[in-house]
């Protein structure tokens, strides 16, 4: 069993460990692009419902889109810096 | 097509990590600088001197049938202004320029890499800038509205943790979104490099140059500044008193 984690401890400690942890950052994604696509269609259904609100559902929209692109971005970023530092 | 595939892999990456991290600043010893800070510093200069040669030409010139710059401007201008006047209302003579400011330095600063230079965003010491005149803007004017009942809402401690994320999560989408674009173009010149014998190269920057660059471009400096609004006038909601509070609680065993 302990020789099973010093391997595991050695492996995570390689390059090829941080590349797996980028891998598993770029994850994040996942949540972002469903978070992203509930926010556009419901967009999309007000804007059916009511067109002359347009532009107040566009700004809101943008605003909602900006905060759920955060996390994918934060995932992002850990994974250029996992790779490149 | 082994040539093909052959010339694929030998494309070298190796440029990549020097391009998004440099080694190769200015050190003066006490002094340490980025490509960014200088190309920031072209464009805080490139937006004075475009400033200054509005204020002279098309400001001086001001006539009630509107030319094309005069729309242009007051598009602008008005833009940003209502905006804050919807979102801050007493304060939009001090949010609505500098959200503009704000935007405007955005803009151009990522905009710049159309030039060929780093773009000035893409260092976390602009971003963290940005972010702590935000910062520094929603408690300075919460605190001037609300006075000494604005600490009430530090009652629950969770606040004080929402407050602090704020400027950093700020950085981080700034940051994060415009290194991401820019990384994406490095990787597109290093593959155009690689297979320049192909007719693809002169199509596939001019193609995505726009999503990567402009596009983002537009959209952060836009979401920058709406999200200062948003937080501003969050900071400077009136507080609900107490009487009101107790009001209420008078009257509801009655109603009911």
């Amino acid at each position: 069993m302990e020789l099973l984690v010093t391997m595991f401890v050695n492996f995570l400690a390689t390059d090829m460990g941080a590349a797996i942890g980028a891998g598993l950052a770029a994850l994040t994604g996942l949540g972002a692009g469903i978070g992203m696509g509930i926010a556009t269609g419901k967009a999309v259904e007000a804007t059916a419902r009511q067109p002359e609100a347009v532009g107040k559902i566009r700004t809101m929209l943008l605003l909602g889109l900006a905060f759920a692109e955060t996390t994918a971005i934060y995932g992002l970023l850990i994974s250029i810096l996992l790779i490149f530092m | 097509m082994a040539g093909l595939s052959s010339q694929l892999l030998a494309i070298n990456f190796d440029e990549l990590a020097e391009k998004i991290f440099p080694s190769n600043v200015v050190d003066n010893g006490w002094l340490v600088i980025n490509d960014s800070v200088i190309s920031g510093f072209i464009v805080v200069a490139v937006l004075l001197i475009v400033a200054l040669i509005l204020r002279l030409t098309i400001i001086r010139h001001w006539k009630t049938t509107p030319t094309g710059g005069q729309m242009f401007l007051e598009t602008i201008v008005t833009f940003f202004d209502k905006s804050a006047d919807d979102m801050t209302e007493e304060y939009s003579g001090l949010m609505g320029p500098y959200t503009l400011g704000a935007a405007a330095y955005i803009c151009c600063g990522v905009l710049i890499e159309l030039f060929g230079l780093r773009p000035a965003i893409a260092d976390v010491g602009a971003c963290v800038a940005l972010a702590l005149c935000t910062f520094i803007f929603i408690h300075t004017l919460g605190f001037m509205k609300n006075k000494h009942r604005r600490l009430k809402h530090y009652l629950n401690p969770i606040n004080i943790i929402t407050d602090l994320a704020v400027p950093v999560s700020m950085t981080f989408r700034l940051f994060g979104s415009i290194l991401s674009g820019m990384v994406i173009m490095d990787l597109i010149y290093i593959i155009v490099e690689g297979i320049w014998y192909t007719v693809l190269p002169v199509f596939l920057p001019a193609i995505v140059t726009p999503l990567f660059t402009l596009f983002h471009a537009f959209i952060q400096s836009y979401v920058f500044a709406s999200l200062s609004l948003t937080f501003v006038s969050e900071a400077i909601e009136p507080v609900p008193k107490r009487e009101k509070r107790k009001r209420k609680k008078k009257e509801s065993p009655a109603e009911a």
